[in-house]
């Protein structure tokens, strides 16, 4: 209990002091739970690009996506026989799985997450300042 | 390399006179000796950073490659003549007609140079024999090895006391994937994405979150998500029926809807993994939100986050029904 208040009076201060700092899109979920080790850049699930295309319920209920980041053990396999992403892009209903780079855009080291939550905020250290200092030494 | 064109003339004092203002805000450290020819650091500092540094009104953001790439391949002349000229919200001469040309052209170059182009470093400056020729008594610290870090003091000088330190502001909201961290701007299907600023401009906004408020876009029809798959028509069976979880203490009583939720989610969503569906039978506290559980499950992930406070304690303790 007395772990719950402290937990709370810790937290709120950070949370209404930080929800502002942003730079993914809200929502944006990285899966990398074998990408990268395939030698593929982690695949980034843009929610916001699709809730203006579906309801919650299409993914959530229907096709049976976990509401957990990465909790779904989604493979290639499964997407070209049609389950999870592929229950979409697939040609039909959206542009089919030979795009590799439009899913699989992540910076390579981006860990399993959905961006900008209220727990990754508080959990891992995020800099804000990442976009603005980005040095002329990119290549 | 003259790009001059005739008319020139006029169409900056037409600039100067009309935009004015705009001078003013971003030109704030006028050139005191509009004679002495700057070199491409001084100008960038002055004339440009206003806006490329931070990158506002999507001008390419100073010493990102990724930004510059697809523009330094319409070749070198072309970037000159759009910063002579103007191009889109690039104003002429950055909106300072002043500059020379060839202070211009050697800003170009080292803006390119400074964003991982070091093929342009030796035309940052401006023609040695013009600048040798004219030695200025007080000058500032000349010619800048193009490498090192730019614009480090006026940066700080501007950003040591801005008004909101630690809150990102409005412009830096809603970042193109180039910039937003976790895209890779090397990956070729990272630039074919939809900006997210291009698809939320016509739905009602918010201060948080995705900075879109998803319960009006819905309403207002601004948007028209899919119930289905497949159906485009299929609409969802909405129930319109509030909860009312009273608060302890000073906040406002907590209204749950179902009819907002249940436009976007199914009963199965909620019923029963997160929430038995009977009033007062779940245990709900803050501290489970922050921490990702029942409300918090989509609260503070993809729904709007849990710093909206007022749109859950909705409820005056005094207004009680
Ligand atoms: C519609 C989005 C999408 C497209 C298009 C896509 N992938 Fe994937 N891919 C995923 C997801 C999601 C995963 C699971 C990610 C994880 O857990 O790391 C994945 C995983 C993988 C993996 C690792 C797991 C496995 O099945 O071996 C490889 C390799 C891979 N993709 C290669 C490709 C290649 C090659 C292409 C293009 C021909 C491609 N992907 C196109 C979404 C996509
Ligand atoms: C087009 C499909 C799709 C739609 C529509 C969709 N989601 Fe998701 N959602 C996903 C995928 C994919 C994941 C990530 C699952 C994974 O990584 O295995 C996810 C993950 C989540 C998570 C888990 C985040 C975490 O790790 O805690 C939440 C919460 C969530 N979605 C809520 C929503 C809500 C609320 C809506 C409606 C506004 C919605 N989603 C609409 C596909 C969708
Ligand atoms: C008022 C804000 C503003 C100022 C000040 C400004 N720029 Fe720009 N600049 C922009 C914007 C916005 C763009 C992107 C235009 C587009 O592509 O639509 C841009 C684009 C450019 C480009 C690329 C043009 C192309 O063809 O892609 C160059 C080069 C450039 N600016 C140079 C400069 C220089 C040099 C200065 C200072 C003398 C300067 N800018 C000052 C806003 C500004
Ligand atoms: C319910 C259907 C559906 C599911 C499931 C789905 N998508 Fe999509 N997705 C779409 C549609 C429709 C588009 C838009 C296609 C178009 O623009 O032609 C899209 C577009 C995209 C885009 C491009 C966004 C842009 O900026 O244009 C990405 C990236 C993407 N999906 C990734 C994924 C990944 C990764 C998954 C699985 C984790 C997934 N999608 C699952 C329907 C779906
Ligand atoms: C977003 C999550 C969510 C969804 C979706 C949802 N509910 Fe609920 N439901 C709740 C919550 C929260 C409560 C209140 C539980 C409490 O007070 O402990 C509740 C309570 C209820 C109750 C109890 C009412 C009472 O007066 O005791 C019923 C019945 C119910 N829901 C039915 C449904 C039905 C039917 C659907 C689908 C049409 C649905 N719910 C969809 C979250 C949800
Ligand atoms: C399964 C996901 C989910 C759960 C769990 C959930 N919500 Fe929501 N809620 C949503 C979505 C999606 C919306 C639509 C608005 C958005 O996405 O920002 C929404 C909207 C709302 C709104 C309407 C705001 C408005 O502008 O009208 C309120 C109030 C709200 N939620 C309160 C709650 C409360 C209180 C709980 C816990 C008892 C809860 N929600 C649990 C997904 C959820
Ligand atoms: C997603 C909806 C939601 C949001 C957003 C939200 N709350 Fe709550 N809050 C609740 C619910 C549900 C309860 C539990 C009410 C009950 O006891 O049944 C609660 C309870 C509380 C309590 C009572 C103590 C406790 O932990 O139960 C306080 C204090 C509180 N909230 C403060 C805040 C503040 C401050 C904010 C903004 C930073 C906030 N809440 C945002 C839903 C929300």
């Amino acid at each position: 209990m007395s772990i719950k208040i402290l937990a709370l009076s810790v937290l709120l201060p950070i949370i209404m002091f930080f929800s502002t700092l942003s730079q993914a899109e809200y929502g944006d979920v990285v899966i990398n739970n074998y990408s990268e080790e395939a030698g593929m850049r982690p695949v980034i699930f843009p929610h916001w690009f699709h809730r203006i295309r579906f309801r919650c319920k299409v993914c959530h209920a229907d096709l049976g996506f976990e509401f957990k980041a990465g909790g779904n053990d989604i493979n290639m396999l499964k997407i070209i026989d049609g389950e999870y992403c592929g229950a979409c892009h697939n040609g039909e209903i959206a542009w089919s799985v030979e795009s590799c780079n439009l899913c699989h855009s992540a910076k390579p080291g981006t860990e399993t997450q959905v961006h900008e939550s209220t727990i990754s905020k508080l959990l891992t250290n995020q800099k804000p300042a990442a976009a603005s200092t980005t040095g002329g030494t990119k290549k | 390399m003259s790009i001059q064109k005739p008319g020139y003339k006029s169409l900056y004092l037409y600039l100067s006179l009309s935009m004015a203002p705009l001078f003013l805000a971003f030109t704030p450290l006028q050139p005191a000796y509009a004679e002495e020819i700057k070199n491409g650091k001084q100008v960038y500092e002055i004339g440009c950073a206003g806006c490329h540094a931070s990158g506002v009104l999507d001008a390419p953001k100073f010493g990102n490659n990724a930004d510059w790439l697809k523009r330094e391949q319409q070749g070198f002349e072309t970037l000159v003549k759009h910063a002579l000229n103007g191009f889109n919200n690039m104003p002429a001469k950055g909106g300072n007609p002043a500059y020379k040309n060839e202070e211009i052209i050697a800003t170009v170059a080292y803006m390119l140079s400074e964003a991982g182009f070091p093929n342009y470093a030796d035309r940052t400056g401006v023609k040695a024999v013009t600048t040798a020729s004219t030695p200025k008594p007080a000058e500032k610290p000349a010619t800048v090895a193009p490498k090192s870090k730019p614009a480090t003091a006026t940066k700080s000088y501007k950003n040591t006391n801005q008004f909101n330190r630690l809150m990102a502001p409005s412009s830096e909201w809603n970042p193109p994937q180039s910039k937003d961290g976790i895209h890779d701007p090397e990956n070729d299907g990272t630039e074919m994405l939809q900006k997210p600023r291009v698809a939320f401009e016509p739905l009602a906004n918010s201060t948080s979150g995705n900075r879109v408020d998803w319960v009006k876009a819905l309403h207002n029809g601004e948007i028209n998500p899919r119930y289905d798959r497949v159906n485009p028509d299929a609409m969802p069976v909405v129930m319109d029926l509030n909860i009312v979880r009273e608060v302890k203490g000073s906040m406002p009583n907590v209204v749950y809807p179902h009819k907002q939720h249940t436009e976007w989610l199914d009963c199965s969503n909620c019923h029963p993994a997160i929430f038995i569906p009977q009033k007062g039978a779940n245990q709900i506290s803050m501290a489970s939100i922050l921490l990702g559980q029942k409300c918090g499950v989509c609260h503070g992930k993809v729904a709007f986050p849990v710093s909206e406070c007022r749109k859950c304690h909705s409820q005056a303790k005094t207004a009680k029904k």
